[in-house]
């Protein structure tokens, strides 16, 4: 764990709770430490993650996202952040063939209730 | 299922609102048609619409849906009426809220927590949690939710790590099972009959400004209100909104004012006490916004507000009571005294001076029967930034998506009787201006160079983010991303009180709906 930077309260707990049980979850309270909780709004998703990587860190997302951003829109992979052209956005990228380059035609896709 | 059936679906329903929809009420849009797909069951129910209830922007990110994935058309107002029917008749109670409003009130200062970690993994890796305690469900239209996530999402299996695990048995085990005992569909809820025409005290805080109080006025003009808001700040400054404003269902209040600059939004809900309580923000940058409480002038006597809430031993300040109905003499903690500078029935100013050799701590500072919080402290024994872990968004840059800052905040602690730091017994005294300045967090954002590229903090503690898109100046040009450390020093009679927090200034979401 001497490698990761908890990222949050429950991984805090969960250092602490590693801290003062050194032998493990099985001995008892890092069991009760579970990985629930989130900054609203980020995926907990960690392969590579969308806002935060696995290390508690921005260096091992891909970066620039726009190199990658359709190779995360095809598979649908983070559904909640990236419109998937899978499915429910087919036509988000026509207007951007090269994201690297065109990365100012992608738009926000929820359209704002006025008033 | 024949594969023909979701083309011919779209088609009835892209011609169903080819209808006259402008001349239709929101019942006659539901009977003539939703009803085209949600075809009534015998007794006369709608299947989905009747199976659920939610707050009014989850029935809009369902009309959205509709409209994107089922060729629905509807203008801008249609959906509207849309939205305000079916909040009013399929809404929840602000009870069923509670716990779960800051995903409503777009609050930056939160922290999303699954119940346990099934949930937290099946739910809560793509979305928050809140998004989930916020619906209402059957059963059944439970199931069909967690069929149309592996419909629409296929590759969601791996994220539900599919390789490792049953996870559709899971899904459609233990994750149904909680779904439907603690989010069930319940009992429909009647919306509010009450007219909440009136003067309203308000007051709040507001990260990056201060403390603020003033008079939001409520006129009823046909279905919704008339808005006029004025806050003035502990600073000095002034603002005034004007707009209008709605209850949905039981008690969810939404405001849009604006002040001819900034469009704000409220989103705030009726508690039992008769009390408006949530937050506003800028309609264009929610980070940006404050946490409101209001109350009617004519209700039940309160204080809303203290401000400053905290004073030195030794000192003297103007102490602001607001509230309403205030009156009576002021009841002051031992070692505190006061002379009166203003009195009304929503404010009252006391010119309060605490004895050097007053005790340290919280103390209740009286008004009449009412009482208020005050902390009496001499030296803060540290300081803390907070949120203690939050993001930003690059944005901007001539792109469509605009950046998305963070607010900082210093919080001063004393120690508390057990005289150590960081414990449960340490007393909150309040907040205090610093000077902000961003760090690289570790040795790869330093190398990466991360505190020069990812943004400016300003003398307020918001963060502004760096511009969108790839940076030909950075390694590999990527993005104005940093993992970087924020700093608030605050000097206290020659000493330097310091306290961090982090700061994850990341990518832009493009999918950014009402409820995350």
């Amino acid at each position: 764990m001497k490698h990761l930077t908890p990222a949050n309260t429950r991984a805090k707990a969960m250092d602490e709770a590693l801290a003062a049980d050194p032998a493990g979850p099985a001995e008892g309270s890092a069991e009760e430490v579970l990985a629930m909780n989130a900054l609203v709004g980020c995926t907990t998703s960690f392969d590579p993650g969308w806002e935060i990587d696995a290390f508690g860190g921005v260096a091992n997302l891909c970066q620039p996202m726009e190199a990658d951003l359709y190779g995360c829109a095809d598979p649908c992979w983070w559904p909640a952040q990236v419109p998937d052209t899978m499915t429910t956005y087919p036509n988000w990228t026509e207007n951007a063939p090269a994201s690297e380059a065109d990365w100012r035609q992608l738009q926000s896709v929820f359209p704002r209730l006025k008033g | 299922m024949s594969r023909i059936a979701p083309a011919l679906w779209t088609t009835c329903a892209a011609l169903a609102l080819a209808l006259p929809a402008h001349a239709m009420e929101p019942q006659d849009i539901l009977d003539r048609v939703c009803t085209t797909c949600h075809a009534p069951r015998a007794d006369g129910s709608l299947p989905r619409i009747d199976d659920g209830r939610r707050t009014p922007e989850g029935w809009d990110m369902t009309l959205v849906r509709m409209m994107r994935n089922h060729g629905v058309r509807m203008t801008g107002e249609e959906r509207a009426t849309m939205v305000r029917h079916l909040a009013d008749t399929r809404g929840l109670s602000v009870a069923e809220t509670e716990g779960w409003r800051y995903i409503l009130e777009q609050e930056p200062v939160a922290v999303d927590e699954a119940p346990n970690q099934d949930m937290a993994e099946m739910c809560a890796r793509c979305h928050s949690f809140a998004r989930v305690a916020v619906q209402r469900r059957t059963r059944e239209d439970w199931a069909h939710m967690i069929h149309f996530h592996l419909g629409q999402f296929p590759t969601l299996e791996y994220q539900a790590l599919a390789r490792d695990r049953d996870w559709w048995g899971i899904a459609m085990g233990d994750v149904l099972d909680f779904l439907a005992e603690n989010y069930g569909y319940g009992e429909r809820v009647a919306s509010l009959a009450a007219d909440l025409s009136g003067a309203w005290t308000v007051a709040g805080r507001m990260p990056g400004r201060g403390d603020y109080a003033g008079t939001m006025h409520v006129m009823a003009e046909g279905t919704d209100y008339e808005v006029h808001l004025d806050l003035g700040f502990a600073d000095g400054s002034h603002a005034h909104f004007d707009g209008r404003g709605l209850v949905y269902g039981a008690g969810e209040w939404r405001a849009t004012l604006s002040d001819g600059e900034t469009e704000i939004r409220q989103v705030m809900a009726l508690g039992a006490d008769g009390a408006l309580s949530g937050r506003w923000f800028d309609a264009e940058s929610d980070v940006i916004g404050a946490r409101m409480l209001a109350a009617r002038e004519d209700g039940t006597p309160r204080i809303l507000g203290v401000s400053p809430g905290h004073l030195r031993l030794g000192e003297a300040a103007e102490i602001t009571l607001t509230g309403v109905g205030l009156s009576g003499a002021p009841v002051l903690p031992e070692g505190v005294s006061a002379e009166l500078v203003s009195e009304s029935a929503t404010q009252v100013v006391l010119r309060v001076t605490a004895a050097a050799e007053a005790a340290v701590g919280p103390v209740t500072l009286g008004l009449g029967d009412l009482a208020a919080p005050l902390v009496l402290y001499d030296r803060l024994d540290r300081i803390a930034v907070v949120p203690e872990v939050t993001i930003s968004r690059v944005g901007g840059n001539d792109g469509p998506i605009a950046k998305v800052p963070a607010q900082f905040e210093v919080v001063g602690y004393l120690n508390g009787p057990d005289g150590a730091p960081g414990t449960e017994d340490d007393i909150l005294v309040g907040h205090f201006p610093a000077d902000w300045s961003t760090e690289d967090f570790d040795e790869v954002a330093a190398a990466m160079e991360d505190a020069r590229f990812a943004g400016v903090i300003d003398g307020a503690g918001r963060f502004t983010p760096g511009d969108a898109g790839p940076n030909p100046e950075r390694p590999m040009t990527t993005n104005n991303a940093g993992n970087l450390w924020v700093v608030a020093r605050l000097e206290q009679a020659g000493e330097v009180l310091e306290g961090r927090a982090q700061l994850f200034a990341t990518v832009q979401r493009f999918v950014d709906p009402p409820i995350r």
